[in-house]
């Protein structure tokens, strides 16, 4: 910018200080050498009179910054005086600017507090993740990255590589403080958690060492500063309150420091406790110390100096030594000779965790996050072409001006650098504004992302880390905006515009041309993502989960976390669901142990006992179901049977008698063969015995989420520990008098039970939907934008293609060229821009798609029809925008355009 | 006009008497004319010097360029114009306002 103009500058000014320096001290030491010196001392004896060149050059530079400066604040004072001027063009530039920095800032700060932001805790550069590579011969829950307790007690050990380790585990309990329990975020942590990350206490002390010692030592409670002010009014006298975490008591220690919120970005604890209450905290689980149960993730400190590279290495001999000893030990569960060389191949790997270990980290949010960002990135460069553009434009209109000026003395540098400054004052402003809408827009995207808990993490504040984003492109934006105009003023002749009149010059035209078929090209590129992402939501949302989902409610309750046995947990879900059904206006009910669509999911492998032994080669995705469960969600009986109560086992008594599968895993595994009367086992070891018989086969629907149709298997609920689930409602009435019935007969059973994620079957659906719907309303902004951008654009350049012309359209029509061939002349420059944009964009979007592909549904990035309809669209669009000027200059007057003169 | 920058103000005004008596010259003749008028009296640093001649272009009340000199060498030539004469008159003005007044202190205190 006026920085690099000056430095440019600077390099010939510097040199000229030099050679006038030189000059002097040569003269001196001729002088001193007439005088009777010799050449060494009259040397010596000058460079002393001039009492150190360095010091000369550097108080001649002092006035010369002092006169950048002041040209600088002219320059500022002129360009604002030129904006008042001319308010649209003024208004027009801002708003463009203000519209791709707005957008850009208000997506990187997403990106920033999702992706890019530290921990705030002491060395978040010295966080390592550690993680299993291979097979941990181990049962799972959890999201990612999942170990057992043990294993990071083991590496505590490891101090020459560690200063500290920590485990921790996300979890919802209820919490009750006095009052009736709420469902709240918790995070399971190690005693060793705070010290590790240097976490100090707000109020009271944190979890440590001996809280966690051994399993029920620390039935202790910190609260995270938030929700201490948010739920307690920040009371003073907390500390030693008790508490029920799931209808057992705890006392409250101490309030965390203000700012930390754990280490998930995406899951932000209202409390921590301790890993050893983790029986509490999750009713029913008792395998804290078992070395078989994956279900935290660790986090280590490094010591000072050591690097990644070499804790990882140091680590595999102990590692190793501990894959020996674990499959000595007599509960090491028995598998096959196969897996137990893929348990004994395992690695540790370190992975760098500044940021935490979050959830949103994963693929599935980074990655639509990244999309966006390159889209606002696109976006930001259209407007700074579009302002562009517009400089141009009035650049030549202010042609006269700027010849009057050079040839009034003023330097061609010195009409650059105002340009610039121009284009500068405009992005800064725009940057300003577009400052001022981010946190709508950043609101409006937390609004999109998937997790209800994200809402609570993230922020719409604007804080210095965006501004020291935002500030940097805004003036980037300026340079880039204003860079081709202040190089085309620094090179136009001086005298040609002076003696122009209605002039034939279109000079000015090619440049405008070259960045419309930019723009253009851009324009393309976001219209074709906005289009593919559009059709996969069009494709998920008419693809449906499988099921009908209309007039159907679905509500959840935990009761052992408020504090029930297994068996009353399930009498008292047994009673709901009894009374459910009973009540008039209810059409049907059925309960599910694991929610649908909620992106989670209960799998493990099945093994088939056909007429041979067959091991599913992946995961099949679990369930267990009420009868009546697929009529009430109208899921079609492909064959055999629906379970009916003689198929649950009594409560308290294990194993599975009966198992329906889905026609996926029907075709996938049995190949032909009737699947009814076959038995599976779940597992896969050799050790599994298949003696649930398979009873029905059914449709496909979708677990997880609605891209997702894979091999599943239900079994009855009511057996074993299925003691809490969700029910599905379908009812008559409209959904809000559906949720006060259900509402109704839980507090009748127990007042203290809290309803969990009380909403009709469509709002789920919805919500899973969440990260395709904000990628297609997004990039659908985006593109419109886009579109808006490049229309006026090529508007603007085309209309001043025909100004230019109109003596030479006039001449044309004089001579007897027809209304439709004037209209062919303008019209045949905008369709050469089309093409040339289009022969530019289409190659990109074809790259680009390959990286959004992981993105998309029910279409391929390169899907021709969607390519051809983004296309046609713009070019329909873009000549609708050539049309109007060249229509104008068919319906020149040949005398009026003769006369112009 | 005996403010802190007079010492500065006396150097412009020293340069601009030159220019304006001997034409137009270079640092190094501007600084051996100050010398020598003075009869050695004045000797001009050249970390003065040299900036006063940026300020005073920068102010427009000279002019430079690249001229060869009686040796053959190009030499940056400064030259007083309209604006450095008009400036050089109030100058001096001044500077005889303030010499008459600090003298007759001295003579009548």
């Amino acid at each position: 910018m006026r920085w690099l103009l000056n430095w440019l500058r600077r390099r010939s000014m510097e040199r000229d200080l030099d050679r006038e320096l030189s000059y002097h001290t040569d003269r001196r030491v001729s002088d001193l050498m007439a005088a009777g010196f010799s050449q060494q001392d009259a040397r010596r004896q000058a460079r002393l009179e001039l009492g150190g060149w360095m010091q000369v050059q550097e108080e001649v530079r002092d006035v010369w910054l002092t006169r950048w400066l002041r040209d600088f604040i002219y320059d500022l004072r002129f360009s604002l005086r030129s904006f008042l001027r001319s308010p649209s063009f003024t208004i027009t530039a801002v708003l463009s600017l203000a519209v791709g920095i707005g957008a850009t800032t208000a997506i990187y700060s997403l990106v920033n507090q999702v992706l890019l932001s530290e921990l705030p805790v002491r060395h978040p550069d010295r966080l390592v993740l550690v993680d299993w590579k291979g097979d941990q011969a181990a049962n799972g829950f959890g999201s990612y990255n999942l170990m057992s307790y043990p294993i990071c007690r083991d590496l505590q050990l490891q101090d020459r590589f560690f200063d500290g380790v920590l485990c921790r585990a996300a979890t919802t309990v209820n919490l009750a403080i006095g009052e009736e329990p709420k469902p709240v975020g918790a995070e399971l942590i190690s005693g060793s958690y705070f010290s590790v990350l240097g976490v100090s206490p707000a109020l009271g002390r944190l979890v440590d060492a001996a809280d966690d010692e051994r399993p029920g030592a620390g039935p202790v409670v910190v609260l995270a500063y938030d929700f201490w002010e948010a739920q307690l009014g920040g009371a003073a006298d907390v500390v030693g309150r008790k508490v029920l975490i799931n209808q057992s008591p705890m006392t409250i220690i101490g309030v965390a420091a203000r700012g930390f919120r754990g280490i998930d970005v995406g899951q932000v604890p209202s409390i921590w406790i301790p890993a050893s209450m983790s029986a509490q905290a999750n009713p029913g689980f008792k395998d804290q110390l078992d070395r078989r149960t994956r279900w935290m993730q660790i986090l280590a400190s490094l010591r000072p100096g050591m690097t990644l590279t070499q804790a990882q290495a140091g680590l595999q001999p102990w590692f190793k030594g501990m894959l020996d000893e674990d499959t000595r030990r007599p509960e090491f569960p028995r598998i096959t000779a196969e897996r137990r060389q893929q348990f004994l191949s395992s690695s540790l790997t370190l992975t760098p965790a500044p940021q935490g270990h979050s959830v949103l980290q994963r693929s599935r949010t980074s990655q639509p996050l990244w999309v966006l960002f390159a889209a606002t990135g696109v976006l930001l460069g259209l407007a700074c072409l579009n302002v562009a553009g517009l400089f141009l434009a009035r650049g030549s209109a202010r042609e006269r001006e700027f010849s009057t000026r050079l040839a009034l003395g003023a330097s061609r540098g010195r009409i650059s650098r105002q340009t610039l400054t121009d284009a500068t004052l405009l992005s800064v402003t725009g940057g300003l504004v577009g400052i001022a809408l981010a946190p709508l827009v950043i609101k409006t995207l937390i609004a999109f992302l998937p997790r209800d808990t994200a809402a609570n993490a993230l922020t719409a504040s604007i804080d210095l880390r965006l501004l020291l984003f935002t500030f940097p492109v805004s003036a980037a934006a300026g340079v880039v905006s204003g860079l081709a105009p202040a190089i085309r003023t620094s090179r136009g002749s001086l005298i040609s515009p002076l003696r122009e009149r209605a002039g034939a010059t279109l000079r000015g035209a090619r440049l405008r041309k070259a960045i419309v078929t930019l723009q253009i090209a851009f324009t393309l590129v976001l219209v074709i993502g906005a289009a593919l992402f559009a059709r996969t939501l069009a494709g998920l949302i008419a693809k449906g989960p499988g099921f009908a989902t209309s007039s159907l409610v679905e509500f959840s309750i935990d009761p052992r976390r408020n504090g029930y046995s297994p068996v009353e947990a399930s009498r008292l879900v047994r009673r709901i669901d009894s009374e459910i059904r009973a009540t008039p206006g209810i059409d049907a009910s059925a309960l599910m142990r694991f929610q649908l669509l909620t992106g989670g999911s209960w799998n493990n492998p099945l093994t088939i006992q056909a007429d041979k032994r067959i091991t599913t080669d992946r995961d099949v995705h679990l369930n267990s179901v009420s009868p009546g469960f697929f009529s009430t969600l109208g899921i079609g009986l492909v064959a055999g049977r629906d379970f009916t109560e003689r198929d649950s086992r009594p409560v308290g008594e294990s194993g599975r008698r009966s198992a329906i599968v889905n026609e996926a895993f029907a075709s996938r595994y049995l190949a032909g063969r009737n699947p009814i009367g076959l038995r599976i086992g779940e597992g896969s070891g050799p050790d599994v015995t298949a003696d649930i018989e398979v009873v029905g086969v059914v449709k496909d629907i979708s677990y997880r989420g609605i891209r997702e149709e894979s091999e599943q298997a239900y079994f009855p609920i009511f057996e074993g520990g299925d003691s809490g689930g969700s029910f599905y409602v379908k009812s008559r009435g409209n959904p809000e008098s559906t949720f006060r019935l259900i509402r109704e007969i839980v507090r009748k059973a127990d007042p203290a039970m809290p309803v969990n994620a009380l909403r009709t079957v469509d709002d789920q659906v919805n919500r899973s939907l969440n990260t395709e719907r904000m990628l297609a309303t997004l990039s659908g902004g985006f593109s419109t934008l886009a579109l808006l951008l490049s229309l006026v654009g090529l508007y603007g350049v085309m209309s001043f293609v025909v100004t230019q012309r109109t003596r030479e359209i006039g001449v044309r029509l004089a001579l007897g060229a027809t209304t439709g061939s004037a209209i062919w002349l303008v019209l045949r420059d905008a369709i050469m821009m089309i093409a040339a944009g289009a022969a530019i964009g289409l190659p990109c979007a074809g790259a680009l798609g390959r990286l959004v592909e992981s993105q998309l549904f029910g279409v391929t990035p390169t899907d021709p029809l969607t390519i051809a309809a983004a296309t046609l669209l713009l070019t329909v669009a873009a000549l609708g925008a050539a049309l109007i000027p060249a229509y104008r200059a068919s319906s020149v007057n040949p005398v009026d355009a003769l006369r112009f003169d | 006009m005996a403010n802190s920058n007079s010492a500065q103000t006396a150097l412009d005004m020293l340069i601009l008497t030159i220019l304006s008596r001997r034409g137009a010259s270079h640092g190094y003749g501007i600084a051996n004319a100050i010398q020598e008028v003075s009869e050695e009296a004045l000797r001009v640093e050249e970390g003065s010097l040299y900036p006063a001649l940026h300020r005073m272009e920068e102010a427009s009340w000279i002019t430079a360029e690249w001229a060869v000199t009686e040796n053959k060498r190009r030499a940056r030539m400064y030259r007083i114009n309209r604006a450095g004469t008009k400036q050089l008159e109030a100058e001096k003005e001044k500077w005889s306002t303030f010499s008459a007044g600090v003298a007759r202190v001295l003579r009548m205190a």
